[in-house]
Formats: structure tokens, C-alpha cells, sequence
């Protein structure tokens, strides 16, 4: 092998490798086309040994391609055909030309169908892959959702939780009790009071309001109720309402709850639920 | 020795269906496997060996005996239609997995990366076994995945220079080989 040739022989391995790009492929095909025997008989050479390395494989293939490939070649018009012959080279071309319409029509349905077959069945398979995907994702929103509005209310609660210990702290917070009254004796209720702070109302044992009605809380101070917020309660008959600071109210004589029309009114209207002993 | 397959590819360009069904049980074996190998999917390869010689049939007045072997001709025809199809199947697979690959991490990883290191070792098992692993690594890539040579030096993180290297002296050591046993 001579030094000239030399930068040829690592071009010949990449060539018989189908591996070789760019310049380098130019290179070689140029070179190539210039006539070179040492080339030819390397890439000869080259693919014989690569046949010898391929044995390595050997793998019997399924029994339905030899099938199929005779059938196809059974089918498809030979170069030799003795009709060919026979009829004038008009005929066999006019001939061949309509047989081989109908048969490549008939083998390109055969080879392709399947394959299309297949491709469709797997675009069909990642279809359902992604929208179960976008299933999840949707799934996995609404979970996400939820949990924030669960976090919301635990904060709030949390929030309230210290408001009340907070409240509890104060000096100036004191704990009032309400009594049931006649339209339900049974009832009772606690105010966490503290002029600053506003407070918090817990009520039990009140009959669940009737449709169109809700308990209404009041602060009387100076003879004058304040409406103090509205709540309800659950089929337990428990309730409670965060009470905001009354503005210009230093001493609420008595807290009462009464039962209103469910927007609430300025003034109390219905029967008293509940009422606390005069301060 | 002449080859037993020369004289029926010879019957086979005179149009002998029967010289073609005996060349396919002589050599579909060999095409098979090496198919197998580039393809993993039974089912490709089948459709490609069928491919393969249907070409071969009807290529068989071109064979010339003193360019090479039958089984150079058998295998040359099969791993360039192997490629081919290794080549479609990938861009296949990038247009259908790239539009998803946002949405869903769930995309198998055998189809996001069909290079799987283990597999590859798995697939070339007693392929060139006589040649040190580097050499055998780099061929196989080109000849069995279609990877061009700075494809293999980007995958194997080397130098392209290393890469071609190692083609040379493998494919020159393989030579030697194959010329010694004959």
C-alpha cells in the first residue's frame, strides 16, 4: 500500500461502513471515480469480510416471507415472458403496461397495508396515551384545586384560631354567656368579647333556621341594638360568628340572637333565641 | 470452491423461480439475522428481507461472480435496505414522539432513546467478537445503527480522528482475518 494511498484507506473503512459524510465522502467518491484498483479491491474485500462477520447472526425468518415472495414473483410479469415473445412488441408493451398497473396496484396494497395498518393502530396508541395524559394533568388540576381551597379554610381557621388566642390573652376580653329562651330554652351560647377586637360567638343546641331565616346576632349598648353579623347552624344546632369591632361602643350591656329574614335586618324583628344577663 | 450459490443466482436472471426459492432458503437466514440485528422489530425485518430479495431476483442478470461472493452480494443489499429503514423508522419515531414529548413525560424510554446502551451490547453478542471492543463498538454502530462517523463520535463522546481510526484498523484486522481463512 503505498503512503500516497494512505489517507484512501481510512476513507474505503468509513465508505464500506455507509459512515462516512461531508468532505470526506466527496473525497472519496472523487478519488474513486478517478479509477483506483487498491480501492476496489479493498471495498471488496472489506464487504467479504463483513459477510463472513454477519454469519455470526444467521436467524431463521418467519416461514410467510418466502411465501409471500414467491407469490409475488409468481405474479409479477418476468422479463423472459414467453407471451412477451409471442405477441409483436407493440402488444407485449401495451400488455406488460396494463399488467403491471393491476399488479403494482395489487402489491403496493399488499406491502403498504399492513405497514399502514400499523402505523394508524400506533397513532391510535399514542392518541390514547396523550389524552389519557391530558386526563391526568386535568385530574391532577382539579386534585390541586381542591387541596388550595382545603389550605384557604385551614388558614382561615388558623387565622381565626389566633385571632382567639389572641383575644383570649387580652385582659380586656371577657367571656359572656347567653341563655335559650322561650322559643327554645335548650339553646345557649358564649361570647369572646373584647371592645378592641370585635369577639366570637359559639352557639349549640339552636334549631336549624327555618327556609328564608337566619339568626341574627345583637349588641345592646345604651338601650340600642347594633346588629352585630348573621350565621346559621348546622343540623347539630351548632354554630359561631366572627363579631367585628363595633365602632364608638366601648360596653355592650347584652348580646342577643334573634331569628330574621336571611338578608338581616337593621333592627330586631323576629323572637329572641338567646340573650345574655345584663353586664 | 464456487459458491453453490453463483450457479442458482445465474438461474435466477434466466427468470428460474424455483433457483430463487432455493437461493432464499440458502441465504434469507443470513440476511435475516443481520436485519434482526439492525431492526429489533420481527416485523420490519421481515418486510425488508422480502424487499431484499425481490430486488435480488430482479437484480440477478447484473451479478458478477468476480466482484464478490454471493454472500457479499446477499449482505450488502440487506444492510443497505436495513438502513434505510433504520433511518425511516427513526425519523418516524422523532416526528411522532417530538410533538408529545411536552405534554407527556410518559413516552417509553426504549422509544425516546432507541440507542439503550445495554441493548446495543445485547444486539452485536458474538458480532465480531475477534476484534478488541473499541473497534467492534465503532463498526458496529455504523454497519448495524446507520451512525455516520461523527454521529458515533458524538454517542461515544471521542474525538472524530479516534473514531475513524479505530474503523480503519478494525475493518483492516477484519480483512486479514477473513483473507487468512481462505
Amino acid at each position: 500500500m503505498s503512503a500516497a494511498h494512505e489517507p484512501f484507506d481510512e476513507l474505503v473503512a468509513g465508505h464500506v461502513l455507509g459512515a462516512l459524510e461531508g468532505d470526506d465522502a466527496r473525497r472519496f467518491a472523487a478519488h474513486r471515480a478517478g479509477g483506483c484498483a487498491e480501492c476496489e479491491r479493498a471495498i471488496g474485500e472489506y464487504h467479504e469480510a463483513l459477510a463472513r462477520a454477519a454469519a455470526a447472526f444467521r436467524e431463521a425468518p418467519p416461514a410467510r416471507v418466502r411465501h409471500a415472495l414467491l407469490q409475488r414473483v409468481g405474479e409479477a410479469p418476468t422479463r423472459r415472458s414467453r407471451a412477451g415473445q409471442a405477441l409483436g412488441w407493440v402488444a407485449s408493451v401495451a400488455l406488460a403496461a396494463s399488467i403491471a398497473a393491476v399488479v403494482s396496484a395489487s402489491w403496493v396494497r399488499a406491502r403498504y397495508e399492513v405497514r399502514l395498518d400499523q402505523l394508524a393502530s400506533e397513532a391510535a396508541g399514542l392518541r390514547a396515551a396523550l389524552a389519557q395524559q391530558v386526563q391526568t394533568v386535568s385530574d391532577l388540576r382539579r386534585q390541586l384545586d381542591e387541596q388550595e381551597k382545603t389550605l384557604t379554610l385551614v388558614k382561615a381557621q388558623a387565622a381565626a384560631q389566633e385571632r382567639t388566642l389572641a383575644l383570649l390573652g387580652d385582659p380586656e376580653t371577657r367571656l359572656v354567656s347567653l341563655a335559650g329562651l322561650a322559643p327554645h330554652p335548650q339553646a345557649q351560647g358564649r361570647i369572646i368579647w373584647n371592645a378592641r377586637a370585635g369577639g366570637l360567638l359559639v352557639a349549640a343546641d339552636l334549631p336549624p333556621p327555618p327556609a328564608g331565616k337566619i339568626y341574627e346576632l345583637w349588641a345592646i349598648a345604651g338601650g340600642k341594638p347594633l346588629p352585630a353579623g348573621l350565621f346559621t347552624v348546622d343540623a347539630e344546632g351548632k354554630g359561631s360568628l366572627a363579631v367585628a369591632p363595633l365602632p364608638g361602643v366601648a360596653t355592650v350591656d347584652v348580646f342577643a340572637v334573634t331569628l330574621e329574614p336571611a338578608e338581616g335586618v337593621q333592627s330586631p324583628t323576629g323572637a329572641m333565641y338567646l340573650a345574655s344577663k345584663k353586664a | 470452491m464456487v459458491s453453490p450459490g453463483v450457479d442458482l443466482i445465474r438461474r435466477m436472471a434466466g427468470g428460474d423461480r424455483e433457483a430463487l426459492a432455493a437461493f432464499y432458503d440458502l441465504y434469507a437466514p443470513l440476511a435475516f439475522g443481520l436485519l434482526r440485528r439492525m431492526l429489533r422489530d420481527v416485523e420490519e425485518a421481515a418486510e425488508v428481507l422480502q424487499e431484499v430479495f425481490w430486488e435480488l431476483w430482479r437484480a440477478a442478470g447484473e451479478y458478477d461472480p468476480r466482484r464478490g461472493s454471493p454472500e457479499a452480494w446477499v449482505t450488502v443489499r440487506a444492510r443497505s435496505r436495513g438502513i434505510d429503514r433504520v433511518r425511516s423508522v427513526r425519523r418516524r419515531e422523532e416526528m411522532l414522539v417530538a410533538p408529545l414529548s411536552e405534554t407527556a413525560a410518559a413516552v417509553p424510554e426504549a422509544m425516546a432513546n432507541p440507542g439503550a446502551l445495554v441493548e446495543e451490547r445485547e444486539m452485536v453478542r458474538g458480532f465480531l467478537r475477534e476484534l478488541p471492543a473499541e473497534q467492534r463498538e465503532a463498526i458496529a454502530l455504523a454497519y448495524l445503527q446507520g451512525m455516520t462517523q461523527s454521529e458515533i463520535s458524538a454517542h461515544l463522546g471521542l474525538p472524530l480522528g479516534t473514531v475513524k481510526t479505530r474503523m480503519r484498523l478494525g475493518m483492516e484486522r477484519l480483512r486479514g482475518m477473513a483473507g487468512s481463512r481462505t
